[in-house]
C-alpha cells in the first residue's frame, strides 16, 4: 500500500520566537521605583529585579530558577529545592522583591486574605459561636460571635441568649460585608463587623468577579465603597467592592443623623441592622443598579481593572450610550454596545 | 494497514507522514473560560482536550487535614472517537487515567500550601486520536498554572512507540514519538510524563507487550518529546502572560 503525506496545513497560531530580551523594553517602566524599601501600598514594582539577571522578559514560570545567590531569602510563589540555594518560581507571573525578600506574584490566583481587607461574603454554615463565611478563599472564614455588632449597645456582653438566637443575627446565605481581622496558622480568615460600615447586606445585587490578582478583577485601592449620584432619577446607589472579588450594589440608605461617633453606636444599633426584608426600591434606582452591573461586567470581560475610577468611567459613557439610544442599553452591554462604552471610556483616560 | 509491513521500511515516514522523532502540531490556549479558577484547551494533533481547575476552595470532606486534596474528574465525549460510545464513569480505562493524574498532581504541587481545601480538576475530551493521556496531562498542567496553584515544574508528557510488533521480534526497530490512534493499535507504546525539563520520570504508562531490549530506546525518546512539549506549553503560558501585563491588568 502506498505511503500517504498529509500537506502541512497552516499553523492554527502560530507562536513567534520566544525572545527574553528584545521585549523587555517594550514594557511600561514608570512605576520602576527601586529604592529596595517596602513597598507600603502593597503594590510591586514591575521593572525592579534582582541583580543577578538584570533583563529578562517579565513573565517567570514555574520550574524557571530565579535567582541562585544566597542572599536572597525566598517568599510566596518560590521554592528552594533540596540541596541548593537556587530560588525556583512555582507559579506564573512576575517577580516582586521586598528589601531581599523573592517573592512571585501569580498572573491569576485565588483571594488569600490579608489583615484589613474590605471583603463581601455569604453565610455558609452556622456554628454554636460562630459563623463561617464564603470570601472566595482556599478555605471558610470565620465570624465569631464576638466580632459583631450586637444589638443595644456596643458595651452588652455576649450572653447564652445571643447564642440560642445565633440565627436572628445571621443565617445560611446571607451576604455581608466585614473586615479581616485576624488570620490562622492554615491561612484562613477571622472576620470582624464592628463598625457601622459593615455589617449585613440588603437592597441590592450580588456580583461574583476574580479578585486580586486575578488578571483584571477588583484591585486593592483607597476607596472600595462609595456612592454614585446615577442619572434617570435613580437616586444614590452604593458600590461595595469586596477584594476578594464579590461585589455588593445597592440602593443607598442614609443612616439617621448620620454619626457613626463610638459612643452613639448603641443609640443606632437596632434590630433593623439585622433585618434581612428589603426596602422599597423604585423602579429607576433598580436600571440604574443594573446599569452599574452590566458595567462591571463589560470591565470584567475586557479585563480591565475593576476600581472606583474606571466604573465611574464606565457608568458615565453607559449613561451616555443609552441616551443616544432612547434607552435601550439599560441592560446587557455586550457586542456594539459594549464597544462604544469601552471607546468613550478610552477616550477620557 | 500495519505500519510494520513494509511502508515505514521505504522511506522511514509514518502513516501521517511524520518522521520517527517528530510531534504533531501542539496548540493551547488558557484562561478560555474566564468564570473557573483556570482552564485550558489542548490539542496534540486531533487529540483535543478541555481542563477547568476550581479551587482550591473548602469542601467535600478532605481525606489528609494537612493537605489539598486533589480530585480529578474525566469525561470523555461519546462522539470524540471513530465509534460513537457511551463510556460510562466507572469504565476502568478512564478510572485509571483518574488516578494517574491525580497522584502526579499530588505529587507535584504544593498541596501543603492549602490544607483543608480541595483542588477539582475537570477533564473532557473532546476528540480522540492517541496520546489521550498525554493530552490530559498537558492540558491540566496548563489549567493549574492558570489557576496560579504552586507547582515544582510543568509536568509534560508523551507517547513513544516502536515501529514494530511484539511478535516480530524485530531487533533493529527504531523507536516512534507521538502515536496516533492508528499507530497505537498496531504498535507497543507507552506514556511517559517527565517534571519540568529534567528527566524526572513522574508517570510511566505501558499496557502493550514489548521486548525488553526495546523499552530503553522508547523511553529515550518520549522523555525527549516531554522537553519539547514543555517548551510548546511555556511558550503558551508566557504568551499569555504578555497579553496580561501589556493590557495592564496586573
Amino acid at each position: 500500500m502506498a505511503i500517504t503525506i498529509l500537506a502541512p496545513a497552516p499553523a492554527a497560531a502560530a507562536l513567534p520566537p520566544r525572545d527574553h530580551v528584545r521585549d523587555s523594553n517594550d514594557d511600561d517602566d514608570s512605576d520602576n521605583s527601586d529604592n529596595g524599601g517596602v513597598n507600603l501600598q502593597g503594590d510591586f514594582d514591575k521593572g525592579s529585579r534582582p541583580a543577578k539577571r538584570a533583563r529578562h522578559t517579565d513573565i517567570i514560570t514555574p520550574g524557571e530558577t530565579v535567582t541562585d545567590d544566597s542572599q536572597w531569602m525566598r517568599g510566596h510563589g518560590t521554592y528552594i529545592a533540596p540541596a541548593s540555594t537556587e530560588i525556583i518560581a512555582t507559579v506564573a507571573g512576575t517577580v516582586q522583591k521586598t528589601n531581599k525578600l523573592l517573592s512571585v506574584r501569580p498572573l491569576r490566583a485565588r483571594y488569600t486574605p490579608e489583615i484589613g481587607d474590605l471583603v463581601v461574603g455569604r453565610i455558609v454554615e452556622v456554628q454554636s459561636k460562630r459563623w463561617r463565611v464564603d470570601v472566595g478563599a482556599p478555605v471558610f472564614a470565620g465570624l465569631p460571635l464576638s466580632a459583631i455588632n450586637l444589638p443595644g449597645g456596643i458595651l452588652r456582653k455576649r450572653t447564652e441568649t445571643d447564642e440560642l438566637q445565633i440565627r436572628t443575627f445571621f443565617s445560611e446565605g446571607d451576604l455581608l460585608v466585614a473586615e479581616v481581622q485576624s488570620l490562622h496558622q492554615d491561612g484562613s480568615a477571622s472576620l470582624h463587623t464592628r463598625s457601622l460600615k459593615f455589617g449585613k447586606l440588603r437592597n441590592g445585587i450580588f456580583m461574583s468577579v476574580s479578585g486580586m490578582g486575578g488578571g483584571g478583577g477588583v484591585v486593592r485601592a483607597k476607596r472600595q465603597v462609595w456612592m454614585i449620584h446615577t442619572a434617570g432619577g435613580g437616586g444614590e446607589v452604593d458600590v461595595i467592592l469586596g477584594v476578594n472579588g464579590y461585589i455588593w450594589i445597592s440602593k443607598h440608605i442614609e443612616a439617621a443623623g448620620g454619626d457613626t461617633a463610638i459612643t452613639r453606636i448603641e443609640e443606632k444599633i437596632s434590630s433593623t441592622v439585622y433585618s434581612s426584608q428589603n426596602d422599597e426600591i423604585s423602579v429607576e434606582t433598580r436600571t440604574e443598579i443594573a446599569r452599574i452591573g452590566s458595567v462591571i461586567q463589560l470591565l470584567v470581560q475586557e479585563g480591565v481593572k475593576i476600581e472606583e475610577e474606571t466604573i465611574s468611567k464606565a457608568y458615565e459613557a453607559a449613561v451616555g450610550v443609552a441616551s443616544l439610544n432612547q434607552g435601550e442599553g439599560s441592560g446587557y452591554l455586550g457586542g456594539e454596545l459594549g464597544r462604544i462604552v469601552m471607546a468613550d471610556v478610552g477616550k477620557s483616560s | 494497514m500495519p505500519l510494520d509491513t513494509s511502508s515505514y521500511s521505504l522511506a522511514l515516514l509514518r502513516l501521517d507522514g511524520r518522521r520517527w522523532n517528530e510531534l504533531r502540531r501542539i496548540t493551547a490556549q488558557i484562561s478560555t473560560m474566564p468564570s473557573a479558577d483556570g482552564s485550558s484547551y489542548l490539542e496534540m494533533g486531533n487529540t483535543k482536550v478541555l481542563c477547568t481547575v476550581t479551587g482550591p476552595c473548602e469542601g467535600g470532606g478532605t481525606r489528609d487535614r494537612d493537605r489539598a486534596d486533589i480530585r480529578v474528574e474525566l469525561a470523555i465525549a461519546g462522539f470524540s472517537g471513530v465509534d460513537r460510545k457511551r463510556v460510562g464513569r466507572g469504565d476502568k480505562r478512564v478510572s485509571e487515567m483518574v488516578s494517574t493524574i491525580q497522584s502526579t498532581f499530588a505529587s507535584t504541587l504544593f498541596t501543603n500550601l492549602y490544607p483543608q481545601s480541595t483542588i477539582h480538576i475537570s477533564l473532557h475530551v473532546l476528540s480522540q486520536d492517541g496520546s489521550l493521556l498525554a493530552a490530559l496531562l498537558n492540558a491540566s498542567t496548563l489549567a493549574l498554572i492558570d489557576a496560579g496553584i504552586p507547582m515544582r515544574d510543568y509536568i509534560t508528557a508523551s507517547t513513544a512507540g516502536s515501529t514494530s510488533s511484539y511478535s516480530s521480534n524485530d531487533e533493529s526497530a527504531d523507536p516512534l514519538l507521538d502515536l496516533n490512534t492508528s499507530e497505537e493499535q498496531e504498535l507497543p507504546f507507552l506514556t511517559v510524563a517527565t517534571l519540568g525539563g529534567s528527566d524526572q520520570v513522574s508517570v510511566l504508562v505501558m499496557e502493550t507487550r514489548v521486548q525488553a531490549g526495546r523499552l530503553e530506546g522508547m523511553l529515550a525518546v518520549g522523555v525527549d518529546g516531554c522537553k519539547q512539549v514543555r517548551e510548546i506549553l511555556d511558550d503558551v503560558v508566557r504568551e499569555h502572560g504578555k497579553e496580561v501585563l501589556k493590557s495592564g491588568r496586573l
